[in-house]
């Protein structure tokens, strides 16, 4: 357990082979303090994250909570549904716990949101 | 002449229509111009609502004139880049969704809404609506699409200029309007002075960087 008084948390992201970004099949471990989101953190430690409205709304930075434990306070487009899945929207998240995801699942959450008939899963998807 | 055709070249046959060059360089250097295109459409779908919401915003001003001329300049701004961007979505082969309600589900920013309530008769329950709340809505809008234009700049960089350039110039506008709101709520919140450096636009919603030619005087 790396949680220190300074309520800082270990974040490994692990990027998968198949995906586009530079960083494809590295694993990376960052701090993240209590207040800040993980795409920031990610970003300010020199990995450059997927994001776009950076408001938790139009899900360019989703990725796969695969242990540990984030909140969402701030994200304008969350649902239960996502929670209950393990997705996480980096832009917003802020760790609780050590944790580990799996980074740059836009494409899969995107058919997540479709078949849970959420927003903007279909909308993309058909057309 | 021969039958073979000197003028062709490249991944698409002479007279073939069926393609278009214009995506296909883009595709030959290294961008998907599908993937583009459905990005612009996400990006074009937030400056229509952002539009449409800004207009509520605006009319709840009520009382700050000065507010309201800055946020009508936005607001017709941000219709120009919706102007602006259509054509290029055609022109990679894409269409606006049939349905307004698709189109603003895929938008790339969150809705801009008045920051307020509804009361039960369905109106906006106004009576505790501060000026300082529209103009953070106002601000978090700008700020979503300052980081949209700049993702459509990284990905068109080097590799399709046409986009490129559009972008550029809706990025400069956004980032005008991210100064303003940022001059007016922190007077209005926090009665300090935070210059945007903003001289008024020559008319509203002038669009100094992205409008479109001036060729039809009805849009």
């Amino acid at each position: 357990m790396t949680h220190s008084s300074d309520e800082t948390w270990t974040v490994t992201m692990v990027i998968p082979e198949e995906s586009s970004l530079a960083a494809a099949g590295e694993t990376h471990r960052i701090e993240v303090a209590e207040d800040e989101t993980i795409l920031a953190a990610g970003r300010s430690a020199g990995v450059w994250l997927p994001a776009d409205c950076q408001q938790g709304w139009c899900t360019a930075c989703a990725a796969r909570l695969r242990n540990g434990e984030v909140v969402h306070p701030h994200a304008r487009r969350y649902y239960e549904e996502d929670r209950e899945a393990g997705y996480v929207l980096l832009c917003t998240a802020k760790p609780r716990a050590d944790t580990t995801l799996v980074i740059d699942q836009y494409d899969d959450f995107l058919e997540f949101r479709a078949a849970n008939d959420k927003p903007p899963g279909n909308s993309k998807l058909n057309s | 002449m021969a039958d073979e055709k000197q003028h062709g070249s490249g991944a698409v046959e002479p007279g073939d229509t069926s393609k278009r060059v214009g995506a296909e360089v883009i595709r030959e250097r290294g961008v998907d111009p599908e993937e583009l295109r459905e990005k612009l459409i996400d990006a074009i779908g937030a400056e229509f609502t952002t539009y449409y919401y800004y207009t509520n915003l605006r009319m709840h001003l009520a009382g700050e004139e000065d507010y309201k001329e800055i946020t009508e300049d936005a607001r017709l701004e941000d219709r120009a880049h919706f102007e602006l961007v259509v054509p290029r979505v055609y022109e990679l082969e894409g269409s606006l969704p049939n349905d307004i309600r698709d189109f603003a589900d895929r938008a790339s920013c969150p809705d801009a809404e008045v920051p307020t309530p509804m009361d039960d008769s369905g109106d906006f329950d106004t009576s505790e609506l501060e000026v300082e709340d529209i103009l953070e809505v106002l601000l978090e809008a700008e700020r979503c699409a300052i980081r949209t234009w700049s993702e459509i700049c990284d990905m068109t960089r080097d590799a399709d200029p046409r986009t490129y350039d559009m972008a550029q110039r809706i990025l400069n506008e956004e980032i005008d309007h991210e100064a303003w709101f940022i001059e007016l709520l922190s007077k209005e919140r926090d009665d300090e002075i935070n210059p945007a450096g903003h001289f008024a636009r020559g008319e509203p919603g002038d669009a100094p960087y992205s409008t479109n030619n001036r060729f039809n005087d009805s849009a």
